[in-house]
């Protein structure tokens, strides 16, 4: 009787559980052309989209919440929640307007008040707020109507429209966050994006719903899981099993292999973000030649083949191509010769080879510590003799700030704007904790640009400044970087030139 | 018996208060001696030198090193651990939300390790002196010398990857609700009455807590075997024998009992490994417990995140040992008397 009693319990536990995974199947069948899963490598460091600058968390944010201004696939400057702007000729002032059809996730109208609320109120509030340093020049925004407004800066703020579809700059809703506070802002963020967000997992995952009454164009797929995978080969695992539906940043020779297989696509796909060689004014490095023969030394069509499938762009100059930057015209060639002759000079040889440092991180992007090892082997065929020491990327501000990076270090740089300021501006400013480069010369010609508010005229100016840098080895462009993206080939994407990969873009085919 | 544990309970509570202090002020200084800037970790990669000084002094890192760690004892005894510098929220929080998903997942592969572990153990005692005693003890040895994540790897590859039998990212399977009572997830889609969600989550702790009860197992097997070889040469069990007990009813009814406790001793040393083993574990099994957090804190200097993480991981430590003491003065009677 016992046993007659205990196998109708197991038959109705199991005959149960058969049927409940039998409709959540279903319910996954039915659902699947109107979702998607995507496998995400970070999560995102917060709800509060002005928090934090995180480049990886920026297309996640993109759903969820809209930018001033957009960028197209080619990184132009487009309208988005402001029609129009304009930048004063004497860059102290711009005036914007605003769409008046866009309304927030809870209903309530997006107006001038919301936009003087982000980008000034809550700054001048002391939220601790990334773009509170993004937007430190501002003094004032002055609301003309709900649709128009002049923002005031205190100094010439010349990329004031491109930071305007950079990081962290996306209207928040001032008064629900003054009626239900941060921390339920927090809990529930509300945007003006394409995507509500359903569902928020710490570390786990992101549900994003479409958001039907958008202003602009409507997302295609309904639903949208953000399932964060921090391991690579746990995110070559999803894709292959059909956990996900796409994924990004995996390992370059997983990309050839999906090609090969029914079912998947897999892209390299060239982004703005350089790899670079960030180096000393001193040391060993004082010495030009040794500076220039280090750079001539390093075969970067090479590096791009052995590493990134030949994908990665070598580059002369701190700009990726196609970015207002780029010098078509300018080439710091592969001679290893020439790279003898410039040690000679300064009686090097491989014999007698010059003692330098490298230092690298191993894991902070693709093959940066294998690079590092290669570039110390070119190194060592024409007279470097280069000590390579590994480096936590979070040590790297500490170790510059506290001037004991080596003579060199390999480094990767984000820029999704394309503009130049962000680009050798950045990454040259004496006063930013970027490079280890501190030299007057190339730092007045830089923090002179910072000011320049005419567009070409920077341009122009950065151009030079490139060409000047790189001739003098205050840098050492190597490659563009790469995204590598797997998809199921019925998932198309648009490709943008920066890597985002944008929810709202996503649709089957 | 509940006056002895209550007692020995009582003073390891007063005993971990030392030891807290210790652990987190030797946390504290090593953190604060690694070459990471925590202020230039906080702000934007846009400040300039100057801002990064001010942020400094605003977070008191100019000060001795040991008035850092009063302010920051204090705020902890007030509950404040501190806001992470990542994800700007406060760091014990964060910690307390991931706890429950780490005790699950440990607790789920502690419960496989011993019964892999028991099982594992009792079989090789039944082959000892047989031709298969060397291949098992080389099956053993082969089990011992592969850690938890090589483990992650492989089942997810079997199971998840070539035979597609299991799902091995997060907790539940995309759609289905995450519910939030006591943050363990088995027991709250029982308590929401979601057996869809229950069954899920059961399929996704599978392979994450088979990788690393997989890693333990073989030492409880080799160390429950050892001990059952001691047992064995004691008196009683040749009484037993003589009696005319079957050698069944001699091994699981008296040998197992005594050969319990060294393994009970081993098992609580293990859980503490075992716990700390979750790290790379819940990473490849995109698990969102303590483990992966502390991947993040890592990544980015996030010190106010990891000194609370490690400080958690030093309470849990201490716990796992009270219980397992426990558990030894309710198994050995002798315990008792003293």
């Amino acid at each position: 009787m016992v046993f007659k009693l205990q196998r109708r319990s197991f038959l109705q536990l199991a005959l149960g559980t058969a049927a409940t995974v039998g409709t959540s199947a279903r319910i996954a069948s039915a659902a699947a052309n109107d979702a998607v899963t995507i496998g995400w490598p970070n999560d995102v460091p917060s709800w509060d989209p002005n928090q934090r600058f995180t480049p990886d968390a920026q297309p996640v944010f993109k759903a969820v919440f809209d930018q001033p201004l957009d960028q197209d696939q080619h990184l132009k400057l487009i309208p988005h929640l402001i029609k129009s702007w304009n930048l004063a000729a004497d860059g102290l002032s711009m005036a914007v307007e605003l769409r008046d059809d866009v309304t927030f996730h809870n209903g309530d109208k997006m107006t001038t008040e919301d936009f003087r609320y982000t980008f000034f109120e809550r700054i001048k509030s002391g939220i601790k707020l990334d773009t509170a340093n993004s937007w430190k020049k501002v003094q004032d925004i002055v609301i003309e109507s709900p649709t128009k407004a002049t923002m005031k800066f205190d100094s010439p703020a010349p990329t004031a429209p491109q930071w305007m579809a950079f990081l962290g700059s996306y209207i928040v809703p001032k008064k629900y966050i003054e009626s239900q506070g941060l921390d339920n802002f927090l809990k529930n963020p509300v945007g003006t994006g394409p995507y509500k967000l359903a569902e928020y997992e710490l570390n786990s995952r992101i549900v994003l719903e479409r958001n039907d009454k958008y202003w602009g164009p409507k997302a295609k797929i309904g639903r949208v899981t953000i399932q964060i995978i921090k391991d690579p080969s746990a995110r070559v695992a999803a894709i292959q099993s059909g956990q996900v539906d796409c994924t990004l940043n995996v390992p370059v020779r997983e990309v050839e292999r999906f090609n090969k297989e029914a079912g998947f696509a897999a892209e390299i796909n060239p982004i703005t973000r350089v790899i670079l060689l960030n180096v000393r004014a001193d040391l060993a490095f004082a010495d030009k030649n040794v500076r220039l023969a280090a750079h001539h030394a390093i075969d970067k069509t090479a590096l791009s083949k052995a590493f990134y499938g030949g994908a990665a762009v070598p580059l002369s100059v701190l700009a990726t191509p196609g970015t207002p930057g780029y010098l078509t015209d300018f080439s710091f060639k592969y001679d290893p010769e020439l790279a003898k002759q410039l040690l000679a000079k300064s009686n090097f040889s491989p014999a007698n080879p010059v003692k330098i440092g490298l230092a690298a991180t191993n894991g902070q992007f693709p093959s940066d510590y294998d690079i590092a090892r290669a570039i110390v082997q070119m190194w060592k065929q024409v007279g470097i003799d280069a000590d390579l020491q590994v480096i936590e990327y979070a040590k790297y501000f500490e170790l510059n700030r506290g001037g004991k990076l080596p003579e060199a270090t390999l480094y990767s740089w984000d820029n999704a704007t394309g503009d130049p300021e962000i680009f050798s501006g950045y990454q040259l400013n004496p006063k930013m904790p970027f490079s280890p480069w501190k030299d007057e010369d190339i730092g007045q010609k830089v923090l002179g640009l910072f000011s320049v508010a005419d567009y070409d005229k920077r341009i122009a100016g950065y151009r030079d400044l490139e060409r000047y840098a790189v001739e003098n080895g205050a840098t050492m462009p190597l490659l563009q970087s790469v995204l590598t993206i797997v998809r199921k080939r019925n998932l198309k994407y648009t490709k943008y030139d920066n890597g985002w990969l944008l929810p709202q873009t996503l649709q089957w085919t | 018996m509940i006056a002895t544990v209550l007692k020995l309970i009582a003073r390891r509570l007063l005993a971990a208060i030392p030891i807290l202090l210790v652990v987190s002020a030797l946390l504290f200084c090593v953190l604060r001696l690694l070459p990471v800037d925590p202020a230039a970790m906080s702000l934007p990669p846009t400040a300039t030198i100057e801002e990064i000084d001010a942020k400094r002094r605003e977070m008191g890192l100019d000060r001795p090193l040991p008035q850092q760690y009063l302010i920051w004892l204090t705020d902890a005894l007030h509950g404040d651990f501190g806001r992470s510098i990542q994800f700007g929220r406060e760091a014990g929080s964060m910690v307390w939300a991931t706890l429950p998903v780490t005790i699950e997942l440990a607790g789920a592969a502690m419960a496989l390790a011993a019964i892999l572990g028991v099982g594992g153990g009792l079989l090789l005692f039944h082959v000892r002196g047989t031709l298969f005693e060397p291949v098992a003890d080389l099956l053993s040895i082969l089990l011992l010398s592969i850690p938890e994540f090589l483990w992650g790897l492989i089942l997810l590859f079997i199971f998840g990857v070539v035979l597609h039998l299991l799902p091995f990212t997060g907790q539940v399977a995309p759609g289905l609700p995450l519910p939030h009572i006591t943050g363990f997830l088995l027991l709250d889609s029982l308590l929401i009455g979601r057996f869809d969600v229950f069954l899920s989550a059961c399929q996704h702790l599978i392979l994450p807590a088979f990788a690393l009860g997989l890693a333990f197992s073989p030492t409880i097997m080799r160390v429950l075997r050892s001990s059952l070889f001691d047992v064995y040469h004691e008196d009683y069990i040749q009484q037993a024998r003589l009696r005319g007990l079957s050698e069944g009813r001699i091994l699981l009814g008296h040998a197992l009992k005594n050969a319990a406790l060294p393994t009970l001793t081993l098992a609580g040393v293990q859980f503490g490994i075992l716990f700390s083993g979750t790290l790379l574990v819940e990473v490849i099994y995109s698990y969102p417990g303590m483990g992966n957090l502390m991947v993040d804190a890592v990544r980015n200097a996030d010190l106010p995140l990891l000194q609370t993480i490690g400080l958690t991981y030093c309470i849990v430590v201490l716990v796992i040992n009270t219980v397992v003491d426990s558990l030894y003065v309710v198994l050995n009677p002798k315990l008792r008397v003293r």
